[in-house]
């Protein structure tokens, strides 16, 4: 365990890196994964987020952030990026964006959210939407290294489409590792679905476990309204409050 | 149901501590913050930056998680010639 305060990543210079674009996989109609040729690149720590910056014709500067959704094993650095359709940044990385496009990203970035194979488990992880993504780095690094650690991955979804990395999290399921996935779809159902059909709430929250007595570290991502609803509900089970790591995102121009 | 939505609508625009890492990485010189803690001089409790609630209007606030004190407020001047920063509570800023 990290000492309180302590950094748990070296200090990286923050320095803008101008990254070039390899792939481009399509997650869901509004989602996509940008696959990036990063110069340098120092190696990140799962759950750590990127500093993109795009700047226009005309001087314009537009900065966001986004998590890294690969795991530090991976070959390439990937960003998952939704497309929020009023916004400056993702109508263009979500959308415009063709592989050859270069753009500038800083980072990584973050270590209050982070988890390494080496912190264990058991571990909680609850995505609301594209909260997922710094999540699936989690589970990634987890897989890549091996790790067993007892893990649930609780996923908020309005429908089963809008589910990022669905086949892969099947696969990486199905391997009976420790992982296990759980999804919650609040909006629409596929016919015969036999899941969960609500929001997250503390009974639920409950049933998928761990329960607090066996005290998982705790990592929930989401847009603030869902965090802070998550956030209360494990309070009110008993999850310390040093246990539960949170990030918000919201709209912030996208 | 109105009021309530106007709620939510306000606290889908707060984020977090972890937002500003590379920011605080800037004025803290390449420290990673988000992990450090601070404990606050309000209600007296310790929280991680990375759980502080983060407000940005013309500037950015961030406040503590326990009683919404301020715990930090940036402020560029000029364009980005000058950072004005107001640092309040107790910061445990890592060394070496």
């Amino acid at each position: 365990m990290a000492t309180p305060g302590a950094p748990l990543v070296a200090p990286v210079p923050l320095v803008w890196r101008l990254v070039t674009v390899v792939e481009v996989v399509d997650e869901t109609p509004h989602a996509r994964t940008l696959a990036l040729d990063v110069p340098d690149w120092p190696g990140h720590v799962a759950g750590q987020h990127l500093d993109v910056r795009l700047t226009a014709e005309d001087g314009y500067v537009a900065e966001r952030s986004y998590s890294i959704a690969s795991a530090p094993e991976d070959a390439r650095v990937a960003l998952t990026v939704e497309r929020i359709d009023d916004g400056e940044v993702s109508p263009y990385l979500a959308g415009e964006l063709v592989v050859g496009d270069q753009f500038e990203v800083r980072g990584p970035v973050g270590g209050h959210f982070t988890w390494r194979a080496q912190d264990g488990g058991p571990l909680l992880l609850v995505a609301g939407g594209s909260g997922l993504v710094p999540l699936m780095a989690m589970v990634r690094h987890r897989a890549a290294r091996a790790s067993g650690a007892a893990t649930e991955l609780l996923v908020s979804s309005r429908e089963r489409e809008a589910v990022l990395y669905r086949d892969e999290l099947e696969r990486l399921a199905s391997a009976e590792d420790g992982l296990n996935v759980v999804y919650t779809l609040t909006r629409s159902r596929p016919a015969g679905w036999s899941g969960y059909a609500r929001r997250v709430d503390a009974p639920m929250l409950a049933e998928v476990g761990p329960a607090a007595s066996a005290s998982p570290r705790v990592f929930v991502c989401g847009p603030t309204p869902f965090v802070e609803a998550v956030a209360d509900a494990l309070v009110s089970l008993g999850h310390a409050a040093e246990n539960v790591h949170t990030e918000r995102f919201g709209p912030t121009g996208g | 149901m109105e009021e309530e939505r106007g709620a939510a609508a306000r606290d889908a625009t707060v984020l977090d501590g972890n937002a500003i890492a590379a920011l605080l990485g800037e004025i803290f010189g390449g420290s990673e913050m988000t992990s450090a803690t601070r404990g606050c001089g309000s209600c007296g409790q310790s929280h991680p930056i990375g759980e502080h609630r983060l407000y940005r209007g013309a500037g950015l606030v961030l406040r503590c998680p326990g009683c919404g004190d301020v715990a930090l407020v940036v402020v560029e001047r000029g364009g980005e010639a000058v950072r004005e920063v107001q640092l309040l509570g107790r910061w445990q800023v890592a060394v070496g």
